[in-house]
């Protein structure tokens, strides 16, 4: 038998399943460990990911979405995969309900550098299904044992239709909150939209957030980020105060499979979270 | 620094099969055995297959440590829960054969990577400490093959490093000499193995002096410099792509190759019965980084060579202090286009 | 004989056959003229590689490249394979073999290349050399043709042999064994197979992206190198083939393991032609035999 196997998952039940989208193809999985130890070793921080197992399928790298403030459970939220590559695990995994066992592996990976953001403006910027990684590190932020050693939280997050933002009812009360600057915005509304229209770049752009003694933390969709960018550049921040979670094809998720080799790192545990100042010295191989 | 130990044994080569057979009754023995295509290493059923007549094999011995697949749990789909139970490792002691110096520094290389950043793997940890190397040194009187060039990589044809217990060969005599402590206790039980003359020792010191004379193919390599060149060049599409031109992007080369380690985790089913086991992966096929939304940053053929290429003189000595190459040559023999890495590098360091 | 060749004026070595150097001077001239006269924009041929017996498949994309260019008895790979990777509408020149044109002739009447956009220089040759071990390349793992079914320039007089042995010669024996001996053999050939996949890669053929076997829905075999996934993998690739491998040797030549999969390619060949009276790659009037119905066509195949 061999002990501390990295390869072994260990059983979780799902709680619950929350459907997301109105797309339905996004949920949020509620898990619950069924043994006290396990649980009890699972200790994360927000960024950091897990291999979620169905055994007979395989396993797929999935970013926590709750916060470890949240305690007594985890919650993970998956897209199935779509068309081109049909995703043999999130497809099953969507077809589980709550009483469902599967495995899991993890903490893997590195985190928001939080002990870096203490005492900084923190802003927030997420596109679409990105953002899950991005609430665990704000729910983080706003539990009242954490608030105060972080300066102004400003959260801008888009999607292209009401119906595909995620954590939509969290959204609301990050809204009433006075301690968090909450700009939700959508590519095109409908009828009952209320809220503001608006590609997530030009937000950026509307909001201005400061440099000053800021770190700006982004995750969204390629082309989001390809014209994001260069509102925070032109409004002042540096590279190494902007940081991002990089999407890769990982499969063992502890660095030593070689499948997110990128320069001399591995996505799964050097990464996934970077500095744009840290992925300038890495070839652009992803 | 490894101690220098005093035991040095010899056998008759033609007594091979007899020590063979001697290593079969301690656990299980891996050597060279001649097949159609030329020597592989193999589980031994028959001492007398066990032949030290070759250059080198085809396949390398990395798959003692890191098998071609490798079972990490077993499932039966069920209703209303799949259940699953690890495999367990079991495996005697293992003797491996006729190592080739490039060969033996291969394992060390590789126990950087599997054993790295506070997470080991624990299945090859396990086969590393279960398994005693023979290692054993070139042929000094006959030139090496073209492919060869350890030699820049500073190995030496009679280069004791990473072995247990290493062979020489003095015409119908093998002197076996104990480098490890785990080499010497093995040795002292070999009780068919004849004691040595000092005629026998000097032969054996002067060999290991004229293998570090003997020379293959080489140029003068520093790690930094090679690390730093190839990461200065990442961009130059000309150069890869001329490069690669030939390129089949078939796979051979990190099959063949002791250092490479690239694998996959599959989960394996036949009627509801399944293993989930590791599998060597190649970072040349073509849908090694496609990713589940359709985008493949390695698209092309010379962005799969590069990054193969790379990673081995340039990212590995980042990250790991070596070069993750042995020059054993076996990628350039056995590439069904002759693509040479060698002159690769070469060429490489003169833009 | 003056046969086709460009140079009519060029002593022939050898009254058999055109040497080898004579066609390596022939392949330099005409790749230095096209490229010079920008007829083409790549001549697909062969370079120097670490040494004689290892030439390696070469680009040449400027008159410089040219000096790079070799022709020897080792120049065994198959340049039909490199003619996708260019964009379509690249005007390429290509050195053939024999069973190589044949290939081309496939791709064209696949509709993979435009024979508009190709000058294919024919060479000529039945002394080519198997580079591992030296043996001479012929019927028995190949096609065994030693002249160009298609070509725009000849580099070498056309071979005219007085005896052309049979691809099918060597089946022979395997068509004797019965059935239960036959699918051992088969069994214990491809248990050795460690999924490379060179096979694939050399084949000029096996341009599917992605390829069955990488395909996760369905999954057709699983990715270690157990016997039930080899056999799912060569068996259906064979019958991928089926009428359209030309029979050059290449998936066998680049097996690290030396499976001999000419011998079911051929076996697959050899009942097309008898079945349907058609040759891969022969005549590029030729329509490919899946693709083609006709009602007199053999029953046998439900047998």
């Amino acid at each position: 038998m061999i002990a501390n196997n990295p390869y072994m998952p260990v059983l979780v039940e799902i709680a619950d399943v929350i459907n997301e989208v109105d797309t339905n193809d996004i949920k949020t999985f509620r898990l619950i460990f069924l043994n006290r130890e396990d649980e009890a070793k699972f200790v994360y921080r927000p960024g950091q990911f897990a291999e979620l197992s169905i055994y007979g399928k395989g396993e797929s790298p999935i970013g926590i979405a709750s916060s470890p403030t949240q305690q007594g459970y985890l919650e993970f939220t998956v897209q199935r995969a779509g068309s081109l590559v049909p995703g043999l695990v999130t497809g099953a995994l969507h077809d589980l309900g709550a009483g469902a066992r599967i495995g899991i592996r993890g903490p893997l990976g590195n985190s928001w550098p939080v002990e870096q953001l203490e005492n900084k403006n923190i802003v927030v910027v997420g596109g679409g299904f990105a953002f899950t990684t991005l609430r665990s590190l704000i729910n983080y932020m706003l539990d009242e044992k954490n608030r105060s050693r972080f300066g102004q939280i400003t959260v801008i997050y888009g999607a292209r239709s009401p119906g595909l933002l995620l954590y939509k009812e969290e959204l609301t009360a990050w809204e009433k909150r006075g301690d968090i600057n909450t700009v939700i915005t959508v590519d095109k509304g409908n009828e009952s939209w209320q809220g503001r229209e608006g590609f997530v770049p030009s937000v950026c752009k509307e909001v201005a957030p400061s440099p000053d003694n800021a770190v700006a933390v982004i995750c969204g969709p390629p082309i989001m980020i390809k014209f994001t960018l260069p509102v925070f550049f032109d409004l002042g921040f540096s590279r190494q105060n902007i940081l991002t979670s990089l999407e890769m094809r990982m499969k063992c998720g502890i660095g030593k499979c070689g499948r997110c080799n990128v320069g001399s790192k591995y996505v799964c545990t050097d990464g996934p979270v970077f500095s744009l100042a840290e992925l300038d010295d890495l070839p652009h191989d992803f | 620094m490894i101690e220098e130990r005093l035991v040095l044994k010899k056998t008759a080569i033609e007594k091979i099969n007899e020590l063979a057979a001697a290593l079969m009754e301690m656990g299980t023995l891996i050597a060279p055995v001649q097949e159609a295509v030329g020597a592989n290493f193999k589980t031994i059923e028959n001492p007398q297959e066990v032949s030290l007549d070759f250059y080198n094999t085809v396949l390398s011995p990395k798959f003692v440590f890191f098998p071609q697949t490798e079972n990490f749990l077993s499932y039966q789909i069920a209703k209303p829960f799949t259940n699953a139970e690890p495999v367990e490792l079991a495996i005697t002691p293992v003797f491996l054969f006729g190592v080739r110096p490039c060969d033996t520094r291969s394992f060390a290389i590789l126990d950087r990577h599997f054993e790295a950043s506070s997470i080991v793997d624990p299945y090859w940890r396990k086969r590393r400490e279960n398994a005693t190397i023979f290692g054993y040194a070139f042929a000094l009187d006959t030139p090496p093959d073209n492919a060869d060039f350890y030699s820049m990589l500073g190995i030496h044809a009679a280069d004791t490093e990473g072995s247990d217990i290493f062979m020489v060969r003095n015409d119908g005599e093998l002197l076996l000499k104990s480098i490890t402590s785990k080499g010497e206790q093995l040795l002292s039980e070999l009780t068919l193995l004849q004691e040595t003359s000092s005629d026998d020792e000097n032969y054996y010191t002067e060999y290991l002096a004229r293998g570090r004379e003997y020379k293959t193919r080489t140029l003068c390599l520093e790690q930094e410099t090679a690390a730093g060149k190839f990461e200065e060049i990442f961009y130059n599409n000309d150069f890869w792509g001329k490069t690669a031109s030939a390129c089949l992007s078939c796979g051979i080369c990190t099959f063949v190759c002791p250092t490479c380690y690239c694998f996959d985790i599959c989960d394996e089913t036949m009627f509801k019965k399944g293993t989930r086991r590791r599998v060597w992966d190649s970072c040349m096929f073509t849908d090694f980084t496609l990713e589940a939304s359709g985008h493949n940053p390695r698209t092309n053929v010379f962005q799969r060579l590069r990054q193969k290429v790379c990673h081995k003189y340039s990212y590995s000595p980042r990250k790991y202090d070596v070069i993750s190459c042995v020059g054993c040559g076996r990628c350039v023999r056995s590439c069904p286009v002759n693509i040479d890495i060698y002159s690769i590098v070469s060429s490489a360091l003169k833009i | 004989m003056n046969g086709k060749s460009c140079c009519g004026d060029i002593e022939t070595a050898g009254d058999k056959m055109t040497g080898f150097h004579e066609i390596e001077e022939r392949l330099k001239s005409e790749a230095f003229r096209l490229l010079q006269a920008g007829e083409v924009s790549v001549v697909l041929a062969y370079g120097k590689g670490t040494d004689e017996r290892h030439p390696v498949p070469f680009a040449a994309l400027t008159t410089a490249d040219v000096e790079n260019i070799v022709f020897n008895e080792h120049c065994t790979h198959n340049m039909a394979r490199y003619l996708l990777r260019y964009p379509s509408g690249t005007k390429i020149a290509v050195a053939l073999k024999g069973v190589d044109s044949r290939a081309v002739v496939v791709l064209i009447q696949e509709g993979k290349i435009n024979r508009d956009n190709l000058v294919i220089l024919g060479i000529p040759t039945n002394s080519m050399r198997n580079q591992q071990n030296g043996q001479i390349i012929d019927a028995r793992t190949t096609c065994g043709i030693a002249n160009p079914v298609l070509f725009d320039i000849l580099l070498g007089e056309e071979v005219h042999e007085a005896t052309v042995a049979s691809p099918y010669d060597v089946l022979a024996p395997y068509e004797a064994m019965d059935e239960d001996a036959r699918w051992n053999f088969w069994k214990t050939e491809l248990d050795r197979c460690i999924r490379c996949y060179a096979c694939r890669k050399a084949c000029p053929m096996c341009y599917c992206d992605p390829c069955f076997i990488d395909v996760t829905k369905p999954r057709w075999a699983n990715k270690s190198p157990q016997l039930a996934g080899n056999l799912m993998y060569h068996l259906t690739r064979f019958q991928h083939l089926a009428g359209r491998c030309v029979d050059c040797g290449e998936c066998s030549r680049v097996c690290p393991v030396a499976i001999p999969l000419y011998l079911f390619h051929k076996k697959v060949a050899k009942d097309c032609e008898e079945m349907f009276q058609q040759t891969a790659g022969m005549r590029i009037e030729d329509k490919p035999v899946i693709v083609d119905f006709r009602v007199e066509d053999s029953d046998k195949i439900l047998e």
